[in-house]
Formats: C-alpha cells, sequence, structure tokens
C-alpha cells in the first residue's frame, strides 16, 4: 500500500480536489473578477428553467444514442473483417486505421473544406456527375448538420474501435471454434454463441469508451459548426464552454460540468456494474 | 498581414471537451484563492522602475515593430524606465488576460477592446482612471467612447481604426450596368437584379456569428439613430424591444428572403477565406465587412485588388429613418489601459508613456506606414504614397466626419448578453427564429446576465 501514496496525491490533487471545487463553484455567481457571490440554489434553477440547456441535453443525448448505434456495428463488422490473417486484410486493415492518425483540428478543416456549398469537393462532384443529392448545406441545414457531425466523428472513431474488436477476436482461442465445427455450428450460429460471447469485454469496454468519449465530444463541433446552425449541434459541453469562456458565468458553467462528470462517471460505473465486467471473470479456456 | 484581421473571434481554438472541464475546474480553484486573499500589488512581478505591457497580435506584424520601436525610443528618452513588453496571440488572449484579472496578477500596460469587458474591469476596480488628460484632444472624438465610463477615461488607441462598409466587385456591377445601391429599397432591387442574372448578390460568412451583426448595427442605425444602440448596451429595460430593432430584424429578414446571400451563408466562415473568395472570384457581388477586408484581399488575390476592382461604400439609407448616413459601425480601435494593482511609480511611467509616446504624431505616422488608420487628429495627410492610401484616406475622412461611430456590438456589451445575442441573430438570418422571439430572449438575458 506505501506505493498508493504519491499516485493517490496526484489523483486528490488534480482530480479530487478540482472537482469539489467545481461543486462549490456551482453555488456562486464569479464572472473571473473580484470575489465570487454566493447564490445558493440559483445557478441549478437555472439549469432547469434554460431552454438553451435543455435543447444541449437533448442534442447530446442524440449524439450519444446516434454515436452508438452507429458506430458499434460497423467498427464490430470490420474488426471481425481485419481480425483474419490473409494478407490483404492487413493492407485493408492499415486503410481503415488512417483517420487514427489524424489529429482531430486536422479532420474538421478537412470535412469543413470538403463540405463546403460554394468551393467543396461534394458540391464540384454534384455538379460533374448530376448527381444533385450531394449538394446540400450539410454545415448549415438545421434538419441535416447533426447527422454529418455524427457521421464525421464516426468516421474519426470507428478506426480505433475496429481495432479494439479485432484484438479481441484475435484472443478468442481457436479451439473453441474447432469444437463447434464440431458440434455442427453453422457460420453464423459461431459469431453468435462463441464470438460474441467471447467478446464481451470487448463490447463493454468499446461501449464505455464511444458513450463517455461522445458525451464530453467537443473539438470537431467546435470546430466545424460552434453549435450551429442555432443550437442544433450545441453539446452540453460546448454549452458549458460558451457559458464559461464566452458568457463569464462561471458559477453555471460549473453546474454544466458537474452534470457532465456525474452524467459520464454514473454511466461508466452502470456499464461496469451491469455487465459483470467489474468481476473480470474470464471465460477463456484454460483460465482460472 | 495588413490590418488585425479577425479581430473579433473570440475564445481558443482546438480545446478538447476534457481540457475544457479541466480548465473550469482549474479555474473555480483559482478563482477561491483569488476571492480570498489579498494579491501582491506589483502587476505582473516587476519591480520599481520597470512595468509589464501585454498587447496582442495576429502573428508578425508591421505594426508589432511599429509599437517595438516606439518603445525603444520611449526608453531611451526616459533613462532608467524600463518597458517590458510581451505580444499574445489574438485568440488566447482574452483568457488570458480575464485569468490575470481575476486573480489581481495584470500587467501594468493591457490590451483592450474596450466596450463591455473593460467595463467588467472598471467595475471590479481593476482599472487606473486616466482622468481627463490633455491629449485627449488628440484623438479623434468618436474613437474614445469604448474606453470611456461615467465620464471617465480609462484608456488610450494603440492601433489603429476599423469600420465597416460594403466592399464589392466592380466588374459586376459594371457588367450589369449597376451603380452601388444608395438606399435599402435601392439594395434590395440591386439583388434581384444579380439574382436574375445567377450571381449570388451578397456574401455573407454567418457560420462565424459577427458578421451578421454588421446588419443590425447599420439597420438599427439608419432607422433609429446611434441613441438605440446606446439604449441597448447601458441594458435599459425593455430596450430591444424598440421599433427600430424590430424594424431592422424584419428587414434582414427580408433580404434573407429575397435570397440575398449564397447558398450555405449559415455555415460559411470569414477566417477561411470563403467568403472573400465568392467576391473576387466573381460569383458573388458584395460583402458587408470591417475594413481588414481590403488587406484580406489583397493577400488572396493582389491583382484584383491592384487592378481596382475592389469598390467600397458605406452602408445604405433606410428611407423613413432618422439615422445620419454618414454614421459609422465597426471597432473604433484598440486600446491599451492601466491596471489599478501597479504601482503608483509604474502607474506613472506609464502615463507618461501614453502622453509622450502613443499621442506622438511620429507614431500615428508610423501606423500608417504600418498599414493602420490611425485615430489621431489631422492625420490625413501621412497617408500620401501609402500602397492602399485611396481606401486608407477614404476611411480615416469618413471616421473623421462620421457624427456617429457605433462600437461593436459583441464587444461593446457585457459577455453574457453579447454570446446570446450572436447566436440568436444567427437563428434570425435562417428565418428560424421571429424577431419578437429574438427581443424577449434577448431582455431577459440583459435583464439577468448583467
Amino acid at each position: 500500500m506505501l506505493g498508493a501514496g504519491p499516485p493517490m496525491l496526484l489523483f486528490c490533487l488534480f482530480i479530487v480536489v478540482p472537482m469539489i471545487a467545481a461543486v462549490l463553484m456551482s453555488f456562486v455567481k464569479w464572472n473571473g473578477l473580484g470575489a465570487p457571490r454566493w447564490a445558493g440554489g440559483a445557478n441549478w434553477a437555472e439549469f432547469f428553467s434554460d431552454p438553451v440547456a435543455r435543447t444541449s441535453v437533448e442534442v447530446t443525448v442524440k449524439l450519444v444514442v446516434l454515436s452508438y448505434v452507429v458506430q458499434t456495428p460497423i467498427s464490430l463488422g470490420l474488426g471481425l473483417f481485419t481480425a483474419g490473417r490473409q494478407r490483404y486484410k492487413t493492407v485493408y486493415a492499415t486503410i481503415f486505421v488512417l483517420p487514427l492518425l489524424m489529429s482531430t483540428a486536422g479532420i474538421a478543416l478537412l470535412w469543413e473544406s470538403l463540405l463546403d456549398p460554394n468551393f467543396g469537393a461534394l458540391t464540384a462532384l454534384s455538379k460533374s456527375t448530376g448527381l444533385s443529392f450531394l449538394n446540400q448545406n450539410w454545415l448549415g441545414d438545421p434538419h441535416l448538420t447533426l447527422y454529418v457531425v455524427v457521421a464525421i466523428i464516426a468516421w474519426q472513431f470507428i478506426p480505433f474501435h475496429t481495432l479494439l474488436y479485432a484484438v479481441g477476436r484475435r484472443q478468442v482461442p481457436q479451439a473453441l471454434y474447432e469444437a463447434a465445427l464440431l458440434d455442427g455450428a453453422s457460420p453464423w450460429q459461431m459469431l453468435w454463441r462463441v464470438t460474441l460471447p467471447q467478446l464481451r469485454y470487448t463490447i463493454v469496454t468499446s461501449g464505455i469508451l464511444m458513450i463517455v468519449g461522445s458525451l464530453t465530444y467537443f473539438d470537431i463541433i467546435y470546430i466545424m459548426t460552434d453549435g450551429g446552425p442555432g443550437y442544433t449541434t450545441r453539446v452540453l459541453s460546448l454549452d458549458m464552454y460558451n457559458v464559461a469562456f464566452l458568457q463569464d458565468q462561471y458559477g453555471y458553467a460549473s453546474v454544466l460540468a458537474v452534470i457532465l462528470s456525474v452524467v459520464g462517471i454514473a454511466i461508466a460505473i452502470g456499464l461496469v456494474r451491469f455487465s459483470g465486467f467489474a468481476s473480470m471473470a474470464s471465460q477463456q479456456e484454460g483460465a482460472a | 498581414m495588413h490590418r488585425v484581421s479577425a479581430p473579433r473571434i473570440r475564445g481558443r481554438r482546438w480545446l478538447a471537451a476534457g481540457a475544457a472541464v479541466a480548465t473550469a475546474v482549474v479555474l473555480a480553484a483559482c478563482g477561491s484563492a483569488a476571492g480570498g486573499g489579498k494579491t501582491s500589488a506589483s502587476g505582473g512581478g516587476a519591480k520599481g522602475k520597470t512595468v509589464t505591457m501585454w498587447l496582442v497580435t495576429t502573428g508578425p506584424s508591421p505594426a508589432n515593430t511599429a509599437v517595438e520601436n516606439l518603445v525603444k525610443s520611449f526608453e531611451k528618452s526616459h533613462p532608467g524606465d524600463h518597458i517590458d513588453y510581451n505580444f499574445v496571440e489574438n485568440q488566447s488572449y482574452k483568457q488570458k488576460i480575464q485569468l490575470a484579472m481575476g486573480a489581481g496578477n495584470a500587467p501594468t500596460i493591457f490590451w483592450t477592446w474596450g466596450g463591455g469587458t473593460l467595463q467588467q474591469y472598471i467595475k471590479a476596480g481593476d482599472v487606473a482612471s486616466l482622468g481627463h488628460p490633455s491629449w485627449m484632444s488628440d484623438f479623434l472624438p468618436s474613437s474614445l467612447g469604448a474606453v470611456t465610463d461615467q465620464g471617465k477615461l480609462y484608456g488610450i488607441p494603440v492601433e489603429g481604426t476599423q469600420p465597416v462598409y460594403f466592399f464589392y466587385n466592380k466588374q459586376i456591377f459594371s457588367k450589369y450596368h449597376l451603380t452601388f445601391p444608395k438606399t435599402w429599397n435601392e439594395l434590395l432591387s440591386t439583388v434581384k437584379t444579380l439574382k436574375s442574372h445567377g450571381v449570388t448578390p451578397i456574401s455573407l460568412a454567418e457560420g462565424d456569428q459577427w458578421p451578421g451583426l454588421m446588419y443590425l448595427e447599420y439597420l438599427t442605425d439608419r432607422i433609429g439613430g446611434p441613441s438605440v444602440a446606446q439604449a441597448l448596451q447601458s441594458n435599459k429595460k425593455g430596450a430591444w424591444s424598440n421599433p427600430a430593432v424590430t424594424k431592422a430584424l424584419s428587414d434582414i429578414q427580408q433580404l434573407v428572403r429575397a435570397g440575398a446571400f449564397q447558398s450555405g451563408y449559415d455555415s460559411l466562415k470569414f477566417s477561411g477565406g470563403g467568403s472573400d473568395a465568392l467576391v473576387y472570384s466573381g460569383k458573388a457581388a458584395m460583402q458587408l465587412m470591417g475594413d481588414w477586408d481590403i488587406s484580406s484581399i489583397l493577400g488572396s488575390d493582389p491583382s484584383f485588388v491592384k487592378g481596382g476592382n475592389l469598390g467600397m461604400a458605406p452602408f445604405p439609407t433606410v428611407a423613413g429613418g432618422t439615422g445620419n448616413p454618414a454614421d459609422l459601425a465597426g471597432n473604433t480601435a484598440s486600446y491599451v489601459s492601466i491596471s489599478s494593482k501597479a504601482t503608483a511609480t509604474q502607474k506613472k511611467i506609464a502615463e507618461e508613456f501614453f502622453a509622450d509616446a502613443l499621442t506622438s504624431p511620429s507614431y500615428a505616422k508610423s501606423e500608417v506606414g504600418a498599414g493602420e488608420v490611425p485615430v489621431t487628429k489631422g492625420a490625413s495627410p501621412m497617408f500620401a504614397g501609402q500602397s492602399l492610401a485611396s481606401y486608407d484616406k477614404t476611411i480615416y475622412n469618413s471616421v473623421e466626419h462620421a457624427p456617429s461611430f457605433q462600437y461593436s456590438w459583441d464587444q461593446a456589451m457585457t459577455p453574457q448578453v453579447a454570446n446570446v445575442m450572436l447566436t440568436n441573430l444567427a437563428q434570425v438570418f435562417e428565418l428560424s427564429e421571429t424577431p419578437a422571439k429574438f427581443e424577449s430572449l434577448l431582455n431577459n438575458q440583459a435583464a439577468s446576465g448583467s
């Protein structure tokens, strides 16, 4: 236990203390200057009556759900596909992983210029091929932009989750498939009865990362749409940034920060608990 | 770059959510410390006869050199005094100075855009009043409003003025035998004509939100005169319901409905250069923008500007409006102020720097040389021989003779109101919010957010 001292100290200093400070901050009004003023529950009451916050919560929930629903099947499919040891699959795997190597800002700027309705590549493509559905106001149409953002975030993160699934699949003992084959299982049955149960911890890990990650997602949205058009892509983390650093309302921003942290931690703990991940019991052959 | 190209883009880009949470949390920690005890009065840790100065920059520019030379000559003529200056990148400056102010650690001399943010610092007792210095009369009167609070002066112009005009493609206008519209109705018929020829009438970078604000500023002034904006900026109760604001907002939506703006105007950003490109490539006929647009277009397409194709015109008048057609809107200037936490010696040196150096005609001249339009009186002859002299001279004369020069609202108002105003105005431009809803939201924000 002696060795836990310094890490615990750092953990408290940089995680626990600031978190407590944020909770305290959520009960004051402060614009960054002078002394904070005690506000009681005013900031918290504001959260429940603030239409922008309500919109942000809705947008965030949509982003989390859509991101999970879009990213999981694609990552799983690609992961299982690239887990094979054939050489051409290695080539594919390398190509799939490329977006992972790009910086988020680079991805955002790249897509922003591709989707530009006047000078963008998609518009040019639509003009030269006559495919008029490509000529959309991708980042300015309130009915479209959130889905575009979901797609780009998926494009950014699917490679990482693909990698997780591919690694997970490669660790499933070959003997299980041989046994299933002897029992006359079809490939479909092998997927449902062997692969997926064996991958359950990978699914949970990837799910936690996806859900908590998209819950606090910020960068691409900030660079590409800055929450717009209107409030249609203003996720909670962006709202918090705006309230804190553009509106100088640090007390109310702390309310949003506390809510984001608590919800994020609660979801992570919940997923770990209900999935049996916490017990970490290995179901693999040979493990105790 | 010739001028500060994007002075109003607030906030630091490329911040991850995690970092934002962490910063908010760290700020929280700083705040409780700053709220508790008294902090050192040395201002940036400087001692004795050294003063610190923070200035904003968008990168290496001749304007920076002008300031550097000014400091050198000041130190020469004031032996023993030392000014320790630092240029801070434009985007991150607002947070840096806000943190330093909150921690009681501001430099002796700090850069400011004046207006609502400076007013917050003044209210918190962080800014030293300059009283009524004799050099006030050296500057154009319209340039000092942004650093004046309750009759007292708190800053001095350090860099040039940036009023807003329509910039247009002269080739397009001559091709269709058009002259630049002088009234709002003429503008609407020009829009119609251009559309019938397949040209986008107006380029708008509303993805940045502040370009749309320029329309509201000018329309409000043309319709109701400068007193309307003054009432808004002082957070008068119900000021946003002024009929001039209502008319301005519905005029904006009339322009949108007329199809004046390019497709995707609500996501295009000025910083990407796309809205300029539409104008100089001949896809769009005009753009309402701050005067930095001249250097911005010059940077992207020098032959377009040098060939005399870039036209510049004042905002049209509105029938029945009471505002003076010569009124301007935009950034009156950039300023420096003195921190109240500085020592008496430091304040004295800073005041001498203001009175002896920043007001000197030779500094105004080097500003002109750096491509700025200074707000010093009598600068008109200084533009002779400059590469953009014709534009600069027109700008200077219009500022000199403007009955009112209203300061950009997003700078003039408190940050609490400005941010909400920008986001909701973008929705007015998208026709997804009615003028009435905009007004009631802003009235509420002004009542609660100040």
